[in-house]
């Protein structure tokens, strides 16, 4: 049985490579114009990034100073001094987190049913949901610092402005990255709830919902850990929490209690980090 | 010759092989059996060392390979081809740079490394992966997605796959689990053409005796990590099975009896 051992797969000849080359030649890469429009999309890129550095003014130099600059700053950095104003700075931090935790809360949930509309496995009619998604982008295309000074206006200065603003600001994120979660959940587990006579409604609520959940609670989490990021710079514009301190710390050259402001803000990110990542084996399970 | 002797392995309390000896010649067909969880696939596993012993050696050709590391152990991995249940190819991929993955651990030096890393191939790979996919008649696929392909050609992308290792074993972990009977037919079809022309010894995992019997040489019947027959089929009668698994034959295939079993052939028919 055994013979010559003649393994398979076997070398060919230069001309049986030439030979399946004229067989099939889309085999062996892009031809003719292929190619050449490959090189059109890569000098064309190129062309943008240069093009760009130039009317920015991006030169090594620059760069160079900027870098020392920052040296500086660093440097004024330590050691990093809470100053005598630490109650301020946690209650701030305080404000921040809660701040991000109330309006993702807001976010995630009000995005659930908005995602399941603006889905095209679930929503149906096209127009309907042609005209949900746009109004997803119109709101995503509104940054949350642009939020944050409407509502700073139009209910005042605090938390209250901060938390409107990243609840209005994630809710068309979030209900985007839903629906897209859900069109592709799998067809074949919502199709047996409808087998066994389910409605619409339960179909989503035991066929999709199971499968989409845990990608939805990891956004969420997610969006709770980059909120507590972002909720420092609503502050400065006044809409609560621990920015409008490290504004005016860097107003008045503290840069040692900024440092002091931002290892706690990295440390609290960080256990954030490390919780949700708990949270969501211990939802989610072995995978 | 394959020689594997004294393997172990636990997982846990657990014995998946215990204890297993087994001399394979070179361009032998062995057909392991044994119902799930018998030992098989890590027996399989074991081999091409994706799961690592407990204890026992491999050696092939006197060379031990249970030890080996880095590049020495991917070149033993490329020398002993491993074909999946679930086929294992890379779906989004097209079928022709799945069948070029087998030639990554041919290609040495960081320049071809390099060339890897941006899936440029050479003209003489690019043949040979079309005239490996011509002879299981696959061509007229070569350059569609993976996932868009049958069960059954899909297995055959991955015995594709595995000849451009140029291996000199097969490893076949269940190949034919997830397919109908006539898909069942033809990988088989395929693997023993790849056995008696290439000259390739093949280790195949089955959970059908019947299927065992028409394709292999030699069989080895397993339970529970231990090998309770290694001999020619026809030296396997129901007795036998009877006497190692203490139920009859139709029993022995469990729940997965009611799917229709493969269409015996005799073995020589087939080149």
């Amino acid at each position: 049985m055994s013979g010559a051992i003649n393994p398979g797969g076997h070398l060919l000849s230069a001309a049986e490579v030439a030979a399946w080359r004229a067989r099939m030649p889309a085999a062996f890469g892009p031809t003719g114009e292929a190619r050449l429009w490959r090189w059109v999309g890569i000098a064309a890129f190129l062309a943008w990034l240069g093009g760009t550095l130039w009317w920015f003014d991006v030169s090594p130099q620059r760069m160079w100073n900027g870098l020392n600059g920052l040296g500086v700053i660093v440097r004024l950095m330590i050691p990093p001094s809470p100053g005598e104003q630490w109650v301020e700075i946690l209650q701030g931090l305080a404000e921040s987190l809660a701040m991000a935790f109330l309006g993702t809360a807001i976010a995630a949930t009000i995005a659930i049913p908005l995602g399941f509309l603006g889905a095209r496995n679930v929503a149906t009619n096209m127009l309907f949901r042609f005209s949900l998604r746009r109004l997803f982008d119109g709101m995503r295309g509104v940054d949350q610092l642009i939020w944050a000074l409407a509502y700073v206006r139009a209910v005042g200065l605090g938390p209250l402005a901060g938390v409107l603003a990243i609840a209005t600001a994630d809710i068309a994120v979030l209900a985007k990255l839903y629906a897209e979660a859900i069109e592709n959940a799998e067809k074949k587990q919502a199709e047996g709830i409808a087998a066994a006579g389910g409605s619409p409604t339960l179909v989503m609520r035991f066929g999709i919902l199971p499968q989409v959940a845990p990608i939805m609670l990891g956004h969420a989490l997610y969006f709770f850990e980059s909120n507590t990021r972002s909720a420092t710079i609503l502050g400065v514009v006044g809409a609560g929490g621990i920015g409008l301190q490290i504004a005016e710390r860097i107003r008045v050259r503290h840069w040692d209690e900024v440092a002091f402001i931002i290892i706690l803000m990295v440390i609290t990110v960080m256990a954030i980090d490390w919780l949700s990542g708990k949270l969501r084996r211990r939802l989610i399970g072995g995978r | 010759m394959l020689e594997i002797e004294g393997l172990s392995r636990n997982f846990g309390a657990k014995q998946a092989v215990d204890n297993v000896s087994l001399r394979i010649p070179d361009g032998q067909m062995v057909g392991i059996i044994g119902r799930s969880g018998a030992g098989k696939s890590t027996l399989l596993r074991l081999i091409n060392r994706l799961s690592e012993p407990s204890a026992g050696s491999i050696r092939f050709h006197g060379q031990e390979v249970s030890q080996l590391r880095g590049r020495k152990l991917r070149d033993w991995r490329m020398g002993c081809a491993m074909i999946f249940q679930q086929f294992n190819l890379v779906q989004r991929l097209d079928v022709l740079t799945n069948v070029l993955i087998g030639r990554l651990n041919h290609r040495r030096g960081a320049l071809a490394h390099l060339a890897s890393l941006f899936a440029q191939f050479t003209p003489a790979e690019r043949a040979m992966a079309l005239a490996t996919l011509d002879r299981f008649d696959l061509l007229a696929t070569a350059l569609q997605r993976a996932d868009t392909l049958s069960g059954g050609q899909q297995q055959r992308v991955a015995i594709c796959r595995a000849l451009l290792q140029q291996p000199r074993i097969l490893l076949a972990d269940e190949p034919i689990a997830s397919l109908d009977p006539q898909n069942a037919r033809v990988v088989m079809d395929a693997l023993r053409q790849v056995n008696i022309q290439d000259g390739l010894t093949v280790l195949v995992n089955l959970h059908h005796l019947d299927t065992a019997r028409a394709y292999c040489d030699r069989i080895v019947a397993m339970q529970s990590g231990r090998v309770m027959f290694d001999g020619r089929p026809d030296e396997l009668t129901a007795e036998r099975v009877a006497a190692i698994y203490g139920v009859s034959e139709a029993e022995f295939h469990g729940p997965e009896a009611e799917r229709p079993a493969v269409i015996p052939m005799p073995a020589g028919a087939l080149v």
